[in-house]
C-alpha cells in the first residue's frame, strides 16, 4: 500500500496544498463568502459601498446588501462560495488519498467529471436566473469562474501525477491524459466560449436540447464502439436504425399493443446483429464488407417495402421519446443510464473485458481460452440490441417516422465513437468517450448556431473540430509514449 | 504474428498460381469474370436491350465516374488503408470548377485545371496528415469527409451552376472517336419452359466504326491500364503491397513508405476531381452535394473486386469487373423492370455470395496446394 521513499514526489502534495490553500481562501476571506461574488450586475452598487466604505458583513456575520441588491439574495444562495467548499473538501480528501496511493488517474478522472458536472449544472442555474432578468453574462460568470478554476486545477494535477515513467519535465500534453478529458475540456472551453458570445446559448433548454437531440445516435454509438473495440465496423447500422423505426410506427399502426411495438426493434436489432455478426465470425467475411452489402440491402428493402411512404396517426400513447420525467426527456434517460451500464459492464464483466482482448490481440484471447467468433458474435447481437433502442428513441420522437434513413447516420455513429477516443484498429476505447463525442459534436452544432456562423459553413467547422480532436489526442498519444 | 506469417505464404502461392494458365479461372478475378458472364447471361434474357453496344456504351459513361475512383481506392486499400473523403472531393471539385468558372469570371479551361489541382490538394491534405502525424487513414478521411463536403457547402452556399458553354459537355456527353462493333443479329427469348430461340440469325458483321464512343471511355482505358502498369509492373506498385503486407517490414526494407502512401493519396484526390469534371460535364448542372456515397459504391466496386480490405493483395482487373459487374446489374434489372431502389438489394446480395464463393475456392485451392 505505502509507495516507496523515491516514488514520492513533491507533485503528491499538490492536492493537498490546493485544498488547503481553497479552503483557507473560504474561511479566511471575507469577500469570498459575500453573495454578490463575482457578480458585476450592479458594479455601480458595490462602486458606491466601496466609496462609502460600508462593511460587508454585520457584526453576526450576515451579508450586508444595498437595497438593489436584497431581492436577489435567494438568488445568490447558490454562489460560487458554496461550491467552493465543496472544492476545497474534494481536494483535502484528493490530497490525503494521493498520499497514500500514488496513482490515482481513475480517482481524479471521477472527480474532474463530477466537478465539471456542477460546474455546468451552476453554470445553468445563473444562466437562467440572470437572463430572466436581463442581467449580463458575466454576472453568471462569478460562479462558472470558479468551477472552470477547480477544473483545471484538478486537470493540472493530473499532470503532476505520478506516470509508469514520470518525467520531470513540464508537458503541456499531460494536462489531459484521456480521450475523455480531452472532450469534457472542449465541452467546457465551448460552453464557455460560447456563452460568452451568446448567453442564451447557456439557457437550460437549450443544454438539454444539446443532450436529447442526439441522444439515439450516443446509444447507437455504444453498440458501435463495442463493434469497434473488437477490431470490426458496422456500416450498416444508419439504415438498421431507420427501418427497425418504420417496422415499430407499422406495427403499432396496425394495432399491436404499443408495448410490443417498442420492444420489437430492439428483439429484432439484436437478431439481425446476430446475423451479421453470424457471417463475420463464422463465415469470415471482413465485416466492412458484410455491413456494406447489409446497407444496400436494408436500405433497399426498406424503400421497397415501403415505397417510401412515412408512417403517420400512430396512437397518443406511442411516442416514449417525448415523455419526460422528472423535467428531463426520455432519450436523455436513456443515454446516461445505458452509457453507465455500459461502462460498467465493459469494464468489469467477463464477455465485457474479452471485447477488448480479442481487439488487442486475438492470439493472446484465443489462448487465454477466449473464443473470438462467439465474443464477436455477441458485439455484433448488442450492437444491433442498442440500434434497436436506437430506433425506438427515433420512432417516437416526432408525430411521423421517414421511411429513409437519416442522411450520414452511420457516419455520425461512427464519428462518435471515434472522436471518443476507440481505435479503429480495436482494443482501445470507451464507451463514455462516445458518449461524451456525441454530446459535443452536437454542442458544436447548436454552437455555430447561436454565434451566428453562416449555416452553410457548419459541416466544414465539424469536420476542422473532429480533425483537431482526433489530432489532439493523437499528439497526447505521443507524448505518453 | 500468426497472421503476417499467413499472409506472406498466401502472396507466394498467388505469385506461384499465376504461372499455371488452369489457375487462371480459380483465381479472385477468373471467379468473378465467371460470375459476371452469368450475371449477363440472366440478365440478357430479361431484356434484348441489355446486350446491344449502345447500351453497354451508355453504362461505360454512367460508371466513369466510380472507375476512375476506384483505381487509387484500389491502391489504398492495397496498402491497407481506406479514403472515405472522395465523394466529398468530388463535391468539392465540381464546386470549385463551377465557382471559379461563374463567381470568379476565370476563363473555363482555367477553372478546369482549378479543379484538379484542389482535388489534388485536398488528396494530399489527406495523405500529408496520415503520413506525418500518423492519422489512422479511416479516421483522417472520415474527418474531411465532413470537412470537404462542409467547404463545398460553404463556398457554394446550396446554390447551383449551370449553363456551361457547349464544348464543355464534350467530356461528359459527347463522342470521340468510334469503337469497331460486332453485329449479330441474336433475338432469342424464352417461352415459359420451351427453350426455343426464335428469329435466329447468326449474320455477323464486323464494324469498325460501329458506334461512337462515349469520350471519356478513352480516359478510363489509358487510366486503367496506366494504373494497372503502375501497380502490377513498377516498383511503386509492388511498393504497395509490400506495405499492405508488412509496413514495418517495408520501412526497414529502405522502402520509401512515406512518399509512396503521399503519392496514392494525392493521386486518389486527382482522379476524384477529374471524375468531378466529368460528373459536371455529363449532368451539366454544378451542385454541392455532388459525389456524396460515392464512397461507398466505390469501396463496394474494389471490395468485390477481390482487394482484401485488410490490404496486401488485389488488382486493377479485379477492380474494373467490380465496377462493370455492379453498372451492369443494376442497368440489367432496371432494364427488367426491376425498381431502382430494389437494385441495390441485388448488388448487397452479389456483394456478399460472391465474396463467399471466392473465399470457399480460395480455401480450397490452398487446401489442396
Amino acid at each position: 500500500m505505502s509507495p516507496s521513499a523515491s516514488s514520492r514526489t513533491y507533485s503528491h502534495f499538490i492536492p493537498l496544498i490546493l485544498g488547503v490553500m481553497v479552503l483557507f481562501a473560504y474561511y479566511r476571506l471575507e469577500f469570498i463568502q459575500h453573495p454578490t461574488l463575482g457578480s458585476l450586475t450592479y458594479p455601480q452598487a458595490a462602486l458606491e459601498r466601496d466609496a462609502q466604505k460600508v462593511p460587508l458583513f454585520d457584526a453576526d456575520g450576515n451579508a450586508l446588501l444595498d437595497e438593489r441588491e436584497r431581492p436577489r439574495e435567494a438568488d445568490l444562495e447558490l454562489n460560487g462560495g458554496q461550491l467552493l467548499w465543496f472544492v476545497g473538501a474534494s481536494l483535502l480528501l484528493l490530497g490525503v488519498w494521493n498520499l497514500i496511493e500514488p496513482r490515482l488517474d481513475a480517482t481524479i478522472a471521477i472527480l474532474v467529471s463530477l466537478l465539471g458536472t456542477l460546474g455546468v449544472a451552476y453554470f445553468v442555474v445563473f444562466g437562467r436566473t440572470y437572463l430572466s432578468e436581463g442581467a449580463t453574462y458575466l454576472g453568471a460568470m462569478g460562479v462558472g469562474f470558479w468551477a472552470l478554476l477547480c477544473l483545471s486545477a484538478l486537470l493540472l494535477i493530473q499532470l503532476a501525477l505520478p506516470r509508469v515513467t514520470p518525467s520531470p519535465y513540464f508537458k503541456p500534453s499531460r494536462l489531459l491524459g484521456n480521450q475523455e478529458a480531452v472532450l469534457l475540456f472542449v465541452i467546457v472551453i465551448l460552453l464557455v466560449g460560447v456563452g460568452i458570445l451568446n448567453p442564451r446559448f447557456l439557457a437550460e433548454r437549450n443544454l438539454l436540447d444539446i443532450l436529447q437531440g442526439n441522444a439515439y445516435i450516443a446509444v447507437a454509438a455504444i453498440g458501435m464502439t463495442m463493434v469497434i473495440i473488437t477490431g470490426n465496423i458496422d456500416i450498416s447500422v444508419g439504415s438498421l436504425i431507420a427501418l427497425l423505426a418504420v417496422i415499430s410506427g407499422r406495427m403499432v399502426v396496425n394495432d399491436v399493443p404499443i408495448v410490443i411495438a417498442w420492444i420489437a426493434p430492439v428483439v429484432l436489432g439484436g437478431v439481425i446483429g446476430a446475423g451479421i455478426g453470424w457471417l463475420v465470425a463464422y463465415l469470415r467475411v471482413p465485416s466492412i464488407v458484410v455491413t456494406l452489402a447489409m446497407l444496400s440491402v436494408l436500405k433497399g428493402g426498406l424503400i421497397i417495402w415501403t415505397n417510401g411512404e412515412r408512417v403517420t396517426d400512430m396512437p397518443l400513447g406511442y411516442y416514449l421519446a417525448q415523455w419526460k420525467p422528472l423535467g428531463v426527456a426520455v432519450p436523455i434517460w436513456f443515454m446516461v443510464i445505458l452509457s453507465l451500464v455500459a461502462i460498467l459492464w465493459m469494464r468489469y464483466s467477463g464477455l465485457g473485458r474479452s471485447l477488448y482482448a480479442v481487439g488487442g490481440n486475438k492470439e493472446a484471447a484465443r489462448l487465454s481460452g477466449i473464443s473470438e467468433r462467439t465474443v464477436v458474435l455477441q458485439a455484433f447481437a448488442l450492437n444491433g440490441v442498442f440500434a434497436g433502442i436506437a430506433a425506438l428513441l427515433y420512432a417516437t420522437q416526432f408525430q411521423l417516422i421517414q421511411a429513409t434513413p437519416p442522411p450520414f447516420l452511420e457516419l455520425n455513429i461512427i464519428t462518435a465513437s471515434v472522436v471518443g477516443g476507440v481505435s479503429i484498429l480495436g482494443g482501445v476505447g470507451t464507451v463514455l468517450g462516445s458518449t461524451l463525442a456525441t454530446i459535443l459534436i452536437n454542442m458544436i452544432r447548436s454552437g455555430m448556431v447561436f454565434i451566428n456562423i453562416d449555416p452553410f459553413w457548419l459541416k466544414s467547422v465539424q469536420g476542422l473540430l473532429i480533425l483537431i480532436t482526433v489530432l489532439a489526442d493523437l499528439l497526447r498519444r505521443r507524448n505518453q509514449r | 504474428m500468426n497472421v503476417s506469417t499467413k499472409k506472406t505464404k498466401k502472396t507466394i502461392q498467388d505469385r506461384s498460381g499465376k504461372k499455371q494458365l488452369g489457375n487462371g479461372l480459380t483465381s479472385r478475378e477468373g471467379v468473378l469474370f465467371i460470375i459476371m458472364l452469368v450475371a449477363m447471361a440472366v440478365l440478357s434474357t430479361q431484356n434484348k436491350n441489355f446486350l446491344s453496344t449502345s447500351n453497354l456504351l451508355n453504362q461505360v459513361r454512367l460508371l466513369t465516374e466510380v472507375g476512375l475512383v476506384a483505381l487509387p481506392m484500389t491502391f489504398i486499400i492495397i496498402t491497407g488503408g481506406i479514403d472515405l473523403s472522395v465523394g466529398s472531393i468530388v463535391g468539392l471539385c465540381a464546386i470549385m470548377l463551377g465557382y471559379s468558372w461563374q463567381e470568379w469570371g476565370l476563363p473555363l479551361p482555367i477553372a478546369i485545371v482549378i479543379c484538379l489541382v484542389v482535388g489534388a490538394l485536398a488528396g494530399f491534405v489527406n495523405g500529408l496528415l496520415i503520413v506525418r502525424v500518423k492519422v489512422p487513414p479511416l479516421i483522417m478521411t472520415l474527418a474531411t469527409l465532413a470537412f470537404y463536403r462542409g467547404l463545398a457547402e460553404g463556398i457554394s452556399r446550396g446554390r447551383s451552376v449551370r449553363g456551361y458553354p457547349e464544348w464543355f459537355y464534350q467530356m461528359g456527353q459527347g463522342d470521340f472517336l468510334c469503337i469497331p462493333t460486332p453485329r449479330w443479329g441474336m433475338d432469342w427469348t424464352f417461352q415459359g419452359m420451351n427453350w426455343t430461340f426464335q428469329g435466329m440469325d447468326w449474320t455477323f458483321q464486323w464494324t469498325w466504326c460501329g458506334e461512337p464512343a462515349p469520350t471519356q471511355i478513352w480516359l478510363l482505358l489509358i487510366f486503367t491500364v496506366l494504373a494497372g502498369i503502375v501497380l502490377g509492373r513498377t516498383t511503386l506498385g509492388r511498393t504497395l503491397y509490400a506495405i499492405g503486407n508488412n509496413e514495418i517490414g517495408a520501412r526497414f526494407s529502405g522502402l520509401p513508405v512515406n512518399r509512396n502512401l503521399l503519392i496514392i493519396y494525392t493521386f486518389s484526390g486527382l482522379m476524384s476531381a477529374l471524375a468531378a469534371y466529368i460528373f459536371v460535364s455529363r449532368v451539366s448542372t454544378t451542385r454541392s452535394d455532388m459525389g456524396s456515397g460515392l464512397e461507398l459504391d466505390v469501396i463496394a466496386a474494389v471490395v468485390l473486386g477481390g482487394t482484401s480490405i485488410f490490404g496486401g493483395s488485389g488488382s486493377i482487373a479485379g477492380t474494373m469487373i467490380g465496377v462493370v459487374l455492379i453498372q451492369l446489374l443494376k442497368n440489367g434489372l432496371a432494364l427488367s423492370g426491376v425498381a431502382s431502389d430494389a437494385t441495390i438489394v441485388v448488388v448487397g446480395g452479389v456483394l456478399v455470395l460472391s465474396i463467399l464463393i471466392n473465399n470457399f475456392i480460395q480455401d480450397r485451392k490452398n487446401a489442396t496446394l
